[in-house]
């Protein structure tokens, strides 16, 4: 069958929506005055104050864009005036995007107050209703806007200003009603430039529709490049890869304070609302921290910072907390505090297949802790989990970290075969007089143990480390039981007798 | 005025209606523990036969053999092996440098996390900060060479905080000493059994069973400081 033209070729569910909000501007500044009010955003830089674009209660006075402050003031006498802020924008801004990420990852910012999103991961039975979903969540933030769905970020686009002109809160352009529901919106909606619309005007076309049906070859030979570009957005071929917002801004919290802080508390408390901030915002991209970034700023103009990583991502609150305020009572603040930087990074959290009879750490992070707080008592370098070494010289391990997952152990353990009871080695070794008869121990006399072999088990001779220079070691061992004393391990080296440990 | 044994009690019952079941007393929390099974069953015969069967779960537990070759290092070793065998994790406060890995199969060692501790003091330390942690169910305080006198700067409140704390996690905690330690032990049991030449080539499963436990009764924080103070 042949295909029609201006038919969208690409049947694959790829869609995208345009979260757009008017007047972004003024609606950033107008959420601190709150609703039902007429405001007007004004131009205070020129030579006469003008109005640079009001809400819809001003527009119903009387207030229009470009008229001077004054005038405006005079038609609207309840007109609330409010100047451009970059802070507020800043802020509104950071709240759309965080809003619009509790839908999808993929999000574009497009222009101030306009967001493209990539809705290629959801459903298409929710696009609709998780549209309003973010509109309602948006407007209990401040912030109204319309969205626009369509299957190229070109078409939502249109789909949103169609939305926008229309005054309803959600315009979906579906692939199969494209046409029809390009036949309604007037040739303006397609922001293309003036004389564009001039010369389609004289040639009698009014809507959308009626441009998309025509042919591209007669376009391209009367409109050019400029034609042809709206053709393809109008029909669905015009697509192009977002460039998707870098959310590690969003990940970010400071606070400057307006005076010098010389206590912990203060800062501790700020940093409570701060991480609790940031945890929500980076739950919505679905992702975990997996690192805390914290900066202070010092009046004398120094500053600390530091990365503090976790044992594996994490989101919880006190966790976080504790890694960050356990951190701040580790060093002496010099000069007053006059800022705060927290920053999260953020990671895949942790998604793995415990064993089915396995058992791991219950709590990581509470072992990490736990650990860092027995290196303060005991040293670094005498906690870890004891593994046999490459050499066979007696004694001889090193400390690795404790697993954190465990495999099946129900079995017989792994290793030789035990028998016999363990032995305990004295930290250095007694030297020991040891009287012997026929090569055999007979009596055994040292600074901590002395007395009479009644049975004896040996000599065991072993060695090794002789390809080492320096190295090489020989040894004799008897096992001996002294009378009322116990079992012992006596060693015969070089350098003389060694009471190297007990039975127990 | 001064308030009479049977006017306490009255007020102790009053107090009792009004808080309903929010308090129990001694006696209840003890049934209760013993219709739970409040003791972690070890798998070796001599302790799992003594009062309570096993080791009491949120208790600390004296194991104590008076001079070398009792077999308290063979009791740890089956402890250990035990734990790994549940997917237990286990933390040992080792007091001096008499760890020999030899002495255990590899593979126990896996699920354990051995802390090496300079004193009887800063083993204690270590033990209040890792009774806190809910990845371990088992501590072992290997005591053995500590010298009676050395547990005496160890704080008594010290301990109760660390019995407060094995108690909300149901944790267990086992001290191997050469005499006993602290009174805020409820459950001590001595090896009386002692280990002969022949049992180094012998079977730790035939030694274990022919260990003898034998419970110590009596010991109070008094008598732990007077024995230290002797």
């Amino acid at each position: 069958m042949k295909r029609k033209e201006g038919q969208v070729r690409d049947h694959t569910l790829s869609a995208y929506a345009v979260v757009w909000c008017r007047d972004f501007r003024l609606q950033a500044v107008k959420r601190r005055s709150g609703r039902g009010l007429p405001v007007a955003l004004v131009d205070d830089t020129q030579r006469q104050s003008i109005v640079l674009c009001c809400n819809a209660l001003a527009a119903r006075s009387g207030v229009e864009p470009g008229i001077p402050t004054v005038q405006a003031l005079a038609r609207c006498p309840l007109l609330k005036v409010e100047r451009p802020s970059e802070a507020a924008e800043l802020a509104a801004g950071r709240s759309l995007l965080e809003t619009a990420l509790s839908w999808v990852p993929g999000i574009e910012e497009t222009g101030p107050g306009i967001l493209t999103l990539d809705l290629a991961t959801q459903p298409p039975a929710q696009w609709q209703e998780s549209a309003f979903r973010l509109r309602d969540r948006l407007f209990f933030l401040g912030l109204e806007v319309v969205i626009g769905l369509g299957e190229t970020p070109a078409l939502a686009r249109l789909a949103a200003q169609a939305a926008l002109h229309g005054g309803v809160e959600v315009w979906h352009l579906r692939p199969e009603e494209r046409l029809e529901k390009l036949d309604q919106l007037p040739l303006i909606i397609a922001e293309t430039g003036s004389g564009l619309n001039e010369k389609l005007r004289l040639w009698g076309l009014q809507t959308l529709g009626a441009f998309a049906r025509l042919r591209r070859e007669d376009i391209a030979s009367r409109l050019g490049d400029e034609g042809v570009e709206l053709w393809l957005r109008l029909t669905g071929r015009l697509r192009r890869p977002l460039r998707l917002a870098k959310l590690e801004q969003l990940f970010e919290e400071h606070h400057d304070f307006e005076y010098d802080l010389h206590e912990r508390e203060p800062l501790l408390f700020i940093l409570q609302r701060f991480i609790e901030t940031l945890v929500g915002r980076v739950a919505q991209t679905g992702r975990a921290a997996t690192a805390v970034h914290f900066l202070l700023s010092f009046a004398d103009g120094s500053c600390h910072a530091k990365r503090l990583s976790l044992p594996e991502p994490s989101l919880d609150s006190e966790v976080l907390f504790r890694l960050v305020s356990g951190h701040l009572e580790s060093f002496e603040m010099k000069a007053a505090v006059v800022a705060l930087r927290l920053r999260f990074e953020p990671s895949d959290p942790v998604a793995s297949q415990k064993n089915l009879f396995g058992a791991g750490l219950r709590n990581r992070h509470q072992y990490e802790e736990t650990l860092k707080r027995l290196r303060k008592i005991v040293g670094s370098d005498r906690i870890g989990s004891p593994r046999s070494v490459d050499s066979h010289r007696p004694g001889l391990f090193e400390d690795a970290p404790l697993p954190a997952e465990l495999g099946e152990g129900g079995g017989r353990a792994s290793g030789p075969p035990v028998t016999g009871p363990t032995l305990r080695r004295y930290p250095a070794g007694f030297r020991t007089r040891v009287q012997v008869r026929d090569g055999i121990p007979l009596r055994v006399e040292s600074s901590r143990i002395s007395g009479v072999v009644i049975n004896v088990s040996g000599p065991w001779k072993s060695g090794g480390d002789w390809w080492h220079h320096g190295q090489h070691w020989e040894r004799i061992e008897w096992d001996v039981e002294l009378l009322n004393h116990g079992l012992f391990r006596l060693v015969e080296t070089g350098r003389g007798w060694v009471l190297e440990g007990y039975y127990d | 005025m001064p308030v009479t044994g049977a006017a306490k009690i009255d007020a102790l019952e009053s107090l009792r209606k009004q808080l309903g079941r929010q308090i129990k007393s001694g006696t209840e929390l003890l049934q209760e523990r013993e219709q739970k099974g409040i003791c972690l069953v070890t798998g070796l015969d001599g302790l799992d036969e003594t009062p309570g069967g096993g080791l009491p779960r949120g208790q600390l537990t004296e194991i104590i053999g008076r001079g070398p070759s009792r077999g308290l290092g063979v009791v740890m070793a089956a402890l250990l092996a035990r734990a790994r065998g549940e997917g237990r994790y286990v933390m040992l406060l080792d007091v001096g440098a008499g760890f020999s890995i030899e002495s255990f199969p590899e593979g126990d060692l896996e699920s354990l996390l051995r802390v090496g501790c300079d004193s009887a003091k800063q083993a204690v330390e270590a033990l209040d900060v890792a009774t806190r942690d809910e990845n371990f169910h088992l501590f072992l305080l290997d005591g053995r060479d500590c010298e009676p006198s050395d547990w005496k700067s160890v704080r008594t409140q010290q301990w109760y905080r660390i019995l407060n704390q094995l108690r909300q996690r149901e944790a267990v905690a086992v001290l191997f000493a050469r005499s006993e330690v602290t009174g805020a032990t409820k459950h001590r049991l001595e090896v009386v059994s002692r280990l002969a030449l022949g049992d180094l080539h012998q079977e730790r499963l035939v030694i274990l069973s022919r260990t003898q436990f034998q419970p110590v009764r009596h010991f109070t924080e008094e008598k732990a400081g007077a024995l230290r103070a002797g």
